[in-house]
């Protein structure tokens, strides 16, 4: 069976899951507060940021630091939830499929579904800074370039991040413990940020991204700048092991 | 009879473990906080309860909840993984009861999660206040508010969850709830009121002098409570006809 038609069949078993409402209302919940309350961006001189930067900045902010990382950890409950209900995974295992080419099927929806998430994200933005711009008769609206340029390269920071929840949901049977790992991990990042070894924690590569665009912008925070040498070796190594761990471990719990 | 029970259904899903590891990482943080930072604690004019919780209690109130949220999922996913909860409803139980068991075990779960931080910061005041005078009042008087605060999430999220089949949808509403609250400025919590919603009061700190005074919150989440339980309750009457 080729990798496409897997991809396909897993999109299949979560078309009733009604998870996409789950990831999109947080993120329409997301733009209301900072339209309504779009004056406060005025108010950050003393960073020396422009209050459209802000107004974009801030948001995606809060964002990538706790709801998409979230976000994932909620679909990764979903993807092993649907297959553990009513056993379908010892009916997928009895198949001639391999379990690796199954487990790395069902990460691509993980960041399938994280894609439309952060998409959604985006595209919510230019109606947003409409609304504000109009009721602060004020101008927000940044070029479309380069809010698309900066969610791209949001959404490839958190592939790492992805594979490690990934892993975890593999691993770890009891969803107590996986989601719980997941959820306490997000918590931490806002301290992971600021040591030296950040790149060694993906939940805080988004984050940091973000955090690290604010500092570009704004003229007074002082430099927070990216180093890409260690950062990108580690973060693939991250990947590359969380994702061979978890094609390894997958099915194997059943298979006993 | 009913908690035990519940309580059984519990044995292998990971609940204690999760309680005891969530509340002792909690009670973790203000103390490793003071013992990295402490020259940014030590010497000020406020009671040292209160500088310990406007330092840490951010963090330990969105554990708490994050806490909540999933062992809330938890409690209700065992009842719907194979369907049980079918063969509960054909059994002379009723399933108010078996609402009313598990939210006193969320509850109790929420008050191991208090006692382990009131130890944490118990510790803290030891170790870098030296005990001032009635500063044990003021800590039970403190904790047992931000338990008091928690308890409305803790029916908040059991409604959820007994509501919805697939543990996803609860766990994300739940999320969802958090998020919103952390993204909205505090300022802007105060003036609309949103501060009384289940997940913003656990963050809320008694002596908040433009608070809203503890008092009210107090009567705001036993208000919350009650309406949380009667829409439960009704929620159960209606399901009858259609599940």
């Amino acid at each position: 069976m080729s990798f496409f038609s897997l991809v396909g069949m897993e999109f299949k078993k979560i078309r009733r899951s009604k998870i996409i409402w789950v990831l999109l209302l947080p993120v329409i919940l997301l733009w209301i507060p900072p339209v309504l309350n779009a004056d406060i961006n005025f108010t950050m001189q003393t960073e020396g940021i422009s209050p459209e930067n802000n107004f974009f900045i801030q948001s995606f902010m809060g964002f990538s630091w706790f709801m998409f990382p979230a976000g994932m950890v909620i679909c990764t409950v979903m993807l092993n939830q649907t297959e553990r209900s009513n056993k379908g995974i010892l009916k997928m295992l009895a198949l001639p499929v391999s379990p690796a080419k199954l487990a790395l099927a069902k990460f691509f929806v993980l960041l399938a579904l994280a894609a439309v998430q952060m998409a959604f994200m985006a595209a919510l933005y230019f109606p947003s800074a409409a609304a504000a711009s109009s009721l602060q008769d004020y101008d927000f609206m940044l070029s479309p370039l380069e809010i698309i340029r900066e969610t791209v390269v949001i959404y490839l920071a958190s592939i790492p991040m992805a594979s490690v929840f990934w892993l975890l949901a593999v691993c770890i049977e009891t969803p107590v413990f996986s989601v719980g790992i997941g959820l306490a991990s997000i918590v931490p990042s806002v301290l992971m940020l600021n040591t030296k070894a950040w790149f060694l924690y993906p939940m805080t590569y988004p984050f940091f991204l973000v955090t690290s665009k604010m500092h570009e912008l704004a003229s007074n925070m002082g430099e927070f700048t990216v180093d890409i040498v260690p950062w990108v070796w580690a973060a693939a190594i991250i990947t590359i092991l969380c994702l061979a761990g978890a094609c390894f471990r997958f099915g194997q719990a059943e298979r006993r | 009879m009913s908690i035990a029970m519940e309580c059984r259904k519990l044995k292998r899903t990971g609940f204690l473990p999760a309680v005891l590891g969530v509340g002792l990482l909690s009670a973790m943080i203000p103390v490793v906080n003071m013992a990295v930072r402490t020259e940014l604690y030590v010497g000020r004019q406020e009671p040292p309860l209160q500088i310990l919780m406007e330092a840490n209690w951010q963090m330990m109130a969105m554990l708490n909840i994050f806490l909540i949220i999933l062992a809330a999922c938890v409690l209700y996913h065992t009842e719907f993984a194979d369907n049980a909860v079918q063969k509960m409803d054909t059994l002379p139980l009723n399933p108010g009861s078996i609402f009313i068991s598990k939210a006193i075990i969320l509850a109790a779960a929420a008050a191991i999660l208090t006692v382990l931080e009131s130890a944490g910061f118990a510790a803290c005041i030891f170790k870098w206040f030296g005990l001032p005078e009635g500063c044990w009042l003021e800590l039970a008087k403190n904790m047992g508010y931000s338990l008091a605060f928690t308890l409305p999430a803790v029916i908040l999220m059991l409604a959820i969850g007994s509501a919805c089949r697939n543990m996803w949808i609860s766990l994300g509403i739940g999320v969802a709830g958090l998020f919103v609250v952390i993204i909205i400025p505090p300022d802007m919590l105060a003036k609309s009121g949103l501060y009384m919603f289940p997940f913003a009061l656990p963050f809320q700190l008694i002596w908040d002098a433009d608070g809203p005074g503890a008092l009210n919150l107090l009567y705001a989440a036993g208000a919350e409570v009650l309406i949380f339980v009667g829409a439960e309750a009704l929620y159960l009457k209606v399901r009858r006809y259609f599940v």
